[in-house]
């Protein structure tokens, strides 16, 4: 089989926000990498640092406290984080676009929704293409979205907040990107609606070729969607894997496995839930060695010390000490 | 067992201006037995959440009977109805919007104290605090500290320790798991649960999250449009819905497992407006089986038996 040439790869990367009072880690050397026509779900809980990344791969960290401390992100072979603000204008919305987690803010109340779907189209027309064939281009996203063309003079207050976030997709899917960053799309939305998002997404993947990045805290979500998953606590991957490996997979990361206990089960009757113990630790303060140690019901001395080992099987990683044991007993066995 | 909540055909319109109305609540039965937990899912807009403040008497009712511990809410007077409002409490949905930032965790869990002139020493008030703080599993240590210093879980659990603090008998919690991470949401369902079997509570909890509502419920009762569409038992509804919106309902639940991505049914279309809505089964628009007989006139539920009842042409034959 052909190797596939990776779409977007991320090396190491580590951010911070800078204020008066602290330094806060919230991205600490993460690397992942994602294929053409590949969907990877970053999972992790408030705080592990999922839109800091979507934030850095778009370049729309805020300017006075977020702050690259480095790494590389590769979109097809180009470092992103080397361009100039007007090279990546030209590669946002575009190239690359995002839809953010809340419909309800993320549009324009004084301007038709027809018009805002059109702006992105407008700034990156590059082949100059008439005003009638931009029209009709609006028209065909309202389709694709099933939103009916002739409701785009309306605003954005006579739609329902599934439509609205359909709107949302529209506007990112304007300029045909390569890559969708999706943070939370269905968080906001009840559970008809997001199936129906979900579809839609699912569909445009099928038909447009598209690449996504899904940030959710949702594993019903990433399950339905996702072809790779990586777990994020604390600002780091602490495992990372296909859906298989996740869901399916052997080993796992007691985070991962904390996340998953902690879901009411639909299938079985449980008396009581089991929730990780402790809380997120503080970015401005994180603990020396494994960030998950002081929640980790596993947690030994080594774990406290120096940074926990790298599990690798079959690009299947986890960071945990507990797995250099297990990989030392099968060597003994 | 006795109920001790009751509400009979309770019904809430709000006007919206030119002689219409928005039934956000229209003709609601329930009974809710005492320790026992009911229950209320839908989509947004289904009037969930005013069914809660209504029965809470946040809300004044339009018309309809609510019985609260074998007394009338609706018809009782001001008086009367203050005391009667010490025995309901509420926990509300967003731990960072529903504390206020300038009170201290003791002035917060104290307020309901100091209002109601429970205590007449401050001792005593003290005492009250630091016993509910141990209840809900809070800190000692955070007894001074302010909302924002605090996590949404830790804060949630300042929401609970205040519904505590007058020894309530039924509790309505409004989506009060929904802001948190799920590592979090587990530890209050838990809190919640001891509760109930430790101070024999009796909740009405208000979801939209399938799951939640499933784990913590003795009853369930699904809501589409101010009219209850299907009631039954927890684990009766999940294994034999009958109504087509609960069917729809449970089908799009993402379960975390891989291998579930079934084609799935999807409804169609948006929820309907609930303005002056005509008679006739509010589904009808979205429903696949919709029929002659759904319009026009209100469709009553049906006793299947066992507690469980549909609003369903196709169940009533």
């Amino acid at each position: 089989m052909e190797e596939k040439k990776p779409l977007l790869e991320v090396e190491n990367l580590e951010v911070v926000y800078q204020t008066d009072e602290a330094t806060i880690r919230a991205v600490n050397g993460i690397s992942f990498s994602l294929n053409e026509r590949e969907t990877i779900g970053l999972v992790g809980e408030t705080g592990a640092g999922k839109t800091t990344t979507a934030l850095t791969l778009m370049r729309l960290l805020p300017e006075r406290t977020g702050r690259v401390l480095g790494g590389k992100v590769l979109f097809r072979g180009e470092n992103l984080l080397e361009k100039s603000a007007n090279d990546m204008r030209h590669v946002r919305g575009a190239e690359i676009s995002i839809i953010f987690q809340d419909p309800m803010t993320a549009l324009n109340p004084a301007l038709t929704v027809g018009d805002q779907v059109l702006e992105s189209l407008q700034i990156h027309n590059t082949t100059g293409k008439s005003k009638e064939e931009l029209n009709a281009r609006v028209d065909e996203l309202f389709n694709l979205v099933g939103i009916h063309a002739e409701r785009k003079k309306e605003y954005p207050h006579q739609f329902s907040g599934g439509m609205k976030q359909r709107i949302v997709i529209a506007i990112a899917l304007a300029c045909a990107p390569q890559l969708l960053i999706a943070d939370e799309p269905t968080t906001a939305l009840d559970v008809t609606i997001q199936a129906q998002v979900l579809k839609l997404m699912e569909n445009l993947k099928k038909e447009l070729g598209t690449s996504m990045i899904m940030i959710t805290h949702d594993l019903g979500v990433v399950a339905e969607i996702c072809d790779k998953v990586a777990v994020m606590y604390a600002g780091e991957i602490v495992e990372a894997g296909t859906v298989e490996d996740i869901f399916n997979g052997k080993v796992h990361h007691p985070y991962t496995v904390g996340l998953f206990n902690a879901i009411p089960n639909l299938d079985e009757k449980t008396e009581r839930l089991h929730p990780i113990d402790g809380l997120m630790p503080d970015p401005a303060n994180l603990p020396v060695g494994c960030k998950f140690g002081p929640r980790c019901p596993h947690c030994t001395e080594e774990c406290q010390q120096g940074m926990p080992y790298l599990y690798e099987n079959n690009g299947h990683r986890i960071l945990c000490n507990l797995l250099k044991k297990e990989v030392n007993n099968e060597e003994l066995g | 067992m006795k109920n001790l909540v009751e509400t009979v055909d309770l019904k809430k319109y709000f006007s919206v201006g030119h002689k219409r109305m928005l039934h956000a609540v229209d003709g609601i039965n329930l009974e809710i037995p005492e320790g026992k937990t009911l229950g209320v899912v839908g989509e947004s807009g289904c009037g969930k959440s005013t069914l809660g403040r209504v029965v809470m008497g946040l809300l004044p009712a339009t018309s309809g009977e609510i019985h609260l511990d074998g007394q009338d809410i609706v018809a009782s007077s001001k008086k009367e109805f203050k005391k009667i409002r010490k025995k309901v409490q509420m926990i509300f949905q967003d731990p960072y919007s529903s504390l206020d930032p300038r009170m201290s965790i003791y002035e917060l869990i104290a307020e309901p104290l100091v209002m109601n002139k429970v205590y007449s020493s401050k001792q005593d008030v003290l005492n009250r605090v630091q016993e509910l703080m141990e209840t809900v599993g809070l800190a000692e240590r955070f007894i001074n500290s302010y909302p924002h210093e605090l996590d949404g879980g830790r804060r949630q659990r300042i929401g609970v320790a205040r519904a505590l603090a007058l020894n309530p008998k039924f509790i309505v919690c409004d989506e009060p798991v929904s802001a948190l991470d799920v590592s979090i949401q587990a530890q209050i369902l838990n809190l919640l649960m001891d509760m109930q079997r430790d101070l024999g509570l009796t909740y009405m909890f208000i979801t939209h999250n399938l799951a939640v509502v499933k784990h913590i419920s003795d009853v369930i009762m699904v809501m589409y449009l101010g009219q209850c569409v299907e009631i039954a038992p927890a684990d009766e509804l999940f294994a034999h819905p009958q109504h087509p919106y609960t069917q729809a309902l449970l089908d799009a639940i993402l379960k975390p497992v891989l291998g579930s991505g079934k084609e799935r049914k999807l409804i169609q279309g948006e929820v309907t407006s609930p303005i002056d809505p005509p008679a006739g089964c509010r589904f009808a628009k979205r429903c696949e089986h919709c029929r002659p007989e759904c319009m026009g006139r209100d469709i009553p539920l049906t006793d299947l038996g066992g507690g469980h009842k549909v609003a369903c042409v196709l169940a009533e034959k």
